[in-house]
């Protein structure tokens, strides 16, 4: 028989015991929690803010471009946005449950102020699913009585509120347009290495300085942290990096030589290069025709983006250094160069012209079938006698010739900022070997020299050639950003540039070589160059103008089949002639002749540039078939 | 009338550490409801925690009247409170509120639930009080042992039908230590205890082997079901190993769970500040009733989390006091199982917040958001009261 106090400690055993058991328990939890909350908290702490917090990418606000005198030629406007706060209109529940009621919100809106939705329902159930905790732009870009409206009736709308986004934007429409290129939506996806949840869309160059220059303009990205829920809604914003705004692009271009310019091409396609010989500063650049930057700036549709693209007068393609056309008598200043230099022949050697060149039994015809007679060299130049060009160049030999054009920049890209640069085509006798398999004959020297065969150059080159010889034999790369150049590549936070700052810093230009002609060459040259435009019997006559001595040369050269005659004009030219300060050169694609189509427009041209009346100094030009 | 007076005067003897830290828990439990639900649209889960303080005050009542009333004399009810229970039981499996596919709950006027299951557990606890109470020579007879078994078997069935597996199974370790107390002999509970593992080891093989052999789904239904098993028990324990199989699923509140707790690290965000708690990844419909331990812990860090631990241990020390200093055994019993169902709920639901334990329906008694359970609970302090303020502070275990 178990005594009664032998169970009362029997019983108090196993309560001891158990308060023991309970305490071990205890105890364990303890460590337990040690464990979680203490030595690995942290790492917790780490994964609720990874599943918690969303980064948004801000991209930095792009630069501006600017002209040589501050003229903003692209800069960013806002543009007011109708936006929804999704987290404001939640709905417990499903999704739909929300996706409705921003739907049925956008209706009110709508019928308040009288704007059709631009959205649909899948646009909202996609932003509700897929980008919850950032604002849906219901309306881009409306317009200020519709904001004013908005402003007005604003407190009967819950969850809706103004969006402020930046536009590229360029103000003065389609000018320089060619230059300036444009800008679209960049893809996110090549941000990848950053992880971010969202981005903010991010404009990027596409063409022009707006993709030679991306680099500068666009800025550095910031972000924006945002802490959701669990259901994904944005619940409080936690700040986050601002973003640096991209530089400011100073260019060499003036915003109203760069009008007259595009105003030289009329409604004719072609390209207009205005240099200031000095330095190589691109003055102006425009092709024809042109686009408006700012149709980009907005997402275009497809249709139209595939009608701008099949467009058969290639209207984005920049003329003046993505085209290549034979040059023609403009390329015969550097055979004359070539020889002068080479001294291949006296400045006064003479040739007579019976209208042909023969060579062997090939006839080169000069473009004047009864022949101009006994001419020097000046002669020839004023008169683009194509026979006395061919005597020289066979004179000189190819290799002369093509030395020559090399050391002024032909055949290469003159390394101007803005994209898809062309280097054109300065042949010799390694490039055919190498092309068309086949050696060099003097034929080819031939055409060459009247800057016919297989020669092509871009405008932007032709005038660079012409600065040379407007400066003496100074080559310059032309220029058409001052700042910030390639050396001063370190991103500049947000300060203004200083144009004048800029613009001493810069005065020099981009010197390629010197070619230390002798005075008598340059001599020799601009006074052949002068008569073209001031002799009554040069070819350039019509680009003659009372209260500035004009020089230049034209150039008609002939492309496709011989048949079919087709010309492209041209006609390079700089001013004052004895002290040049800018270099022109208009192309105009299947002109007439370089006499007739491009010389009256360097005629207004520089008249405008100058400032001075555009009256010739004899009125009526001179009858005859002057055609080149 | 006199001697109700005079036992109204009895209070004065209570153990008053064991209230303090009872009301220290409910006062928690009502500020961590709060802020697990403060921030929710919803309103009536924004005005639980004033249901809560309604519960309480209930609860309350129910304390001191089970204090005041001598619990000797409870031993008589017990037989028919126990048959009440059971029948509780069976009725809530015809006329039950079916949530979440399982009949839990009873309604009883307007949106007034109650668990029978919750009181189930405070009628066996009577009833095994005043059967083992009984000389000890009895237990030791198998067919004494049969019907200690059968007094937990019946309801066991009963609730695992629901199903409620958590429930059923917490009976276990509250009985068992009851017994164990109560001089059962060790081989009985020994062979229990196999017993007990043995159904552990079924119940994870039926979860598992019918998938393993290739029966059809249909079939593993069928017998799932002829078990009280459901497919999400499977779930959970297969997330408890594996949380991070399905993170967005059946692991999601472990994980979460262990993000609250974890992120709280040693002095917690502050009260309402909890963002796993307000921004809804601990999920909202389990934070105020059985994760309430991991809002306390995200909130107030290792530093509360130990702190309500501490608290516990003070009322589970008093609870087995009262225990060792009762006049009788009846009274020693009666202290033994609301300590041990204390704390059984009490470290499961704290096990499970922490990871440590598969996830579980099992409240955290006197914090976590209900009813029944806060009714059950109080109902069995008092009753601990009254044991104390009844003892006579002598071993009484003499007296026996």
């Amino acid at each position: 028989m178990v005594s009664a106090k032998d169970t009362g400690e029997m019983v108090l055993l196993r309560l001891r015991i158990l308060t023991l058991g309970m305490f071990l328990a205890m105890a364990f939890l303890v460590v337990a929690l040690w464990r979680v909350q203490v030595l690995h908290g942290s790492r917790y702490e780490k994964n609720l803010d990874k599943q918690s917090i969303r980064r948004t990418r801000i991209p930095g606000a792009r630069g501006r471009i600017l002209d040589r005198h501050g003229v903003a030629l692209a800069e960013n406007r806002p543009s007011f946005c109708i936006a929804v706060y999704v987290e404001e209109l939640r709905q417990p529940g499903r999704l739909s449950r929300t996706v409705n009621k921003v739907d049925s919100v956008l209706d009110r809106v709508s019928a308040v102020l009288g704007l059709p939705k631009e959205v649909t329902r899948d646009d909202i159930k996609n932003h509700v699913g897929k980008r919850r905790p950032m604002e849906f732009l219901a309306w881009k870009d409306v317009d200020h009585g519709i904001l004013a409206r908005f402003a007005e009736s604003r407190v009967t709308f819950e969850g809706v509120g103004i969006y402020v986004e930046p536009v590229r934007t360029y103000p003065q429409g389609a000018l320089a347009a060619h230059a300036l290129g444009y800008v679209s939506r960049a893809d996110p996806n090549k941000f990848d290495d950053e992880s971010y949840h969202f981005y903010l869309p991010e404009m990027e160059g596409r063409d022009g300085l707006e993709k030679a220059l991306n680099w500068a303009l666009s800025g550095t990205a910031g972000g924006r942290l945002a802490r959701v829920d669990a259901a994904g809604y944005r619940r409080e914003d936690l700040g986050g990096i601002d973003p640096i705004p991209g530089q400011d692009v100073v260019l060499a271009l003036d915003a109203r030589i760069q009008k007259l310019a595009e105003a030289s091409l009329g409604t004719n396609r072609g390209a207009t290069v205005v240099l200031d010989p000095r330095n190589g500063d691109v003055l102006a650049l425009a092709s024809a025709p042109g686009y408006d930057p700012n149709t980009f700036s907005r997402s275009i549709s497809e249709r139209q983006w595939k009608q701008i693209r099949s467009d058969v007068r290639k209207t984005l393609l920049n003329r003046a250094v993505a085209g290549i056309y034979p040059p023609g008598s403009v390329f015969k200043p550097v055979v004359a160069l070539t020889a002068l230099e080479n001294r291949c022949a006296a400045p006064s050697a003479g040739y007579n012209c019976s209208g042909a060149f023969q060579l062997g039994n090939v006839s080169f015809r000069c473009w004047k079938n009864s022949g101009h007679g006994e001419l020097n060299m000046v002669g020839a130049l004023e008169q683009s006698c194509n026979a006395f060009f061919c005597h020289l160049g066979v004179l000189c030999g190819n290799e002369r010739i093509y030395h020559m054009a090399a050391a002024m920049g032909l055949g290469e890209k003159t390394g101007v900022e803005v994209a898809w640069e062309e280097p054109g085509i300065l042949p010799n006798d390694a490039w055919k070997q190498r092309v068309y398999g086949d050696k060099w004959r003097l034929g080819d020297t031939c055409n060459i020299a009247i800057g016919q065969g297989m020669l092509a150059a871009t405008p932007l080159q032709m005038a660079m050639v012409m600065a040379a010889i407007a400066n003496g034999g100074r080559v310059y790369r032309p220029r058409l950003v001052l700042h910030p150049t390639a050396q001063s590549a370190q991103p500049v936070r947000s300060e203004q540039a200083s144009y004048q700052a800029v613009l001493g810093k810069t005065q020099d230009g981009n010197l390629a070589r010197d070619l230390h002609w002798s005075a008598e060459t340059r001599g020799t040259l601009v006074k052949g160059l002068r008569g073209v435009v001031n002799a009554d019997t040069g070819t350039g006559k019509r680009a003659r103008l009372a209260n500035l001595v004009v020089a230049g040369k034209t150039g008609t050269a002939e492309f496709g089949k011989k048949e079919e005659g087709r010309k492209h004009t041209w006609m390079a030219a700089f001013a004052p002639a004895d002290n040049p300060t800018r270099v022109a050169v208009i192309l105009i694609e299947e002109g007439e002749s370089g006499g007739r189509t491009a010389a009256p427009r360097i005629r207004t041209l520089m008249a405008g540039i100058f400032g001075v009346s555009e009256t010739r100094e004899d009125t009526a030009p001179a009858p005859g078939r002057e055609l080149d | 009338m006199t001697t109700w007076l005079q036992n109204f005067k009895l209070l004065k003897r209570m153990n008053w550490l064991m209230t303090a830290a009872l009301a220290a828990l409910m006062t928690a439990g009502v500020l961590f409801i709060y802020s697990a639900s403060y921030v929710s649209e919803d309103r009536v889960a924004s005005a639980r925690y004033l249901w809560q303080l309604a519960w309480i005050a209930a609860g309350a009542g129910l304390y001191v009247a089970f204090a005041v009333y001598d619990y000797r004399k409870l031993s008589q009810f017990a037989p028919w409170l126990y048959a009440a229970a059971l029948a509780l039981l069976a009725l809530v499996l015809f006329t039950g509120v079916t949530v979440y596919g399982a009949r839990r709950w009873l309604q009883v006027y307007g949106s007034l639930r109650i668990q029978p299951s919750e009181v189930a557990k405070f009628a066996i606890l009577l009833l095994l009080a005043r059967v083992l109470s009984r000389p000890e020579s009895d237990h030791r007879k198998p067919a004494a042992f049969a019907r200690l078994a059968a007094i937990v078997g019946l309801p066991f069935v009963l609730i695992l039908k629901e199903p409620d597996l958590a429930s059923a199974l917490i009976l276990a370790p509250v009985s068992g230590i009851m017994m164990f107390v109560g001089g059962v002999p060790m081989r009985y509970l020994l062979a229990l205890a196999g017993a007990a593992a043995a159904g552990a080891l079924l119940i994870v093989a039926v979860l598992f082997l019918p998938a393993k052999l290739g029966i059809s789904p249909e079939t593993q239904e069928r017998i799932f079901r002829g078990m009280g098993l459901r497919d999400y028990h499977r779930a959970r324990i297969v997330s408890f190993a594996r949380p991070r199989d399905d993170p967005l699923g059946t692991g999601w509140t472990k994980l979460q769970s262990e993000i609250a707790i974890g992120s709280g690290g040693i002095w917690g965000k502050g009260w309402r500040n909890g963002r796993q708690n307000i921004l809804g990844y601990l999920p909202r419909s389990v934070t105020p009733t059985d994760f309430i331990y991991a809002v306390l812990a995200e909130e107030t860090g290792f530093a509360g989390c130990v702190a309500v631990i501490g608290v516990f241990a003070v009322l589970l020390v008093c609870g087995m006091y009262t225990a060792a200093v009762a006049q009788d055994k009846m009274g020693c019993l009666l202290c033994v199982g609301v300590t041990a169902l204390v704390f059984s709920h009490a470290f499961i639901n704290m096990a499970m917040t922490v990871g440590l334990l598969p996830i579980a329906g099992i409240p955290l008694p006197l914090m976590s958001y209900g009813g029944t359970f806060m009714v059950v609970t109080m109902a069995g302090l008092g009753i601990v009261q009254s044991v104390h303020i009844r003892s006579g502070r002598a071993n009484l275990f003499e007296v026996v």
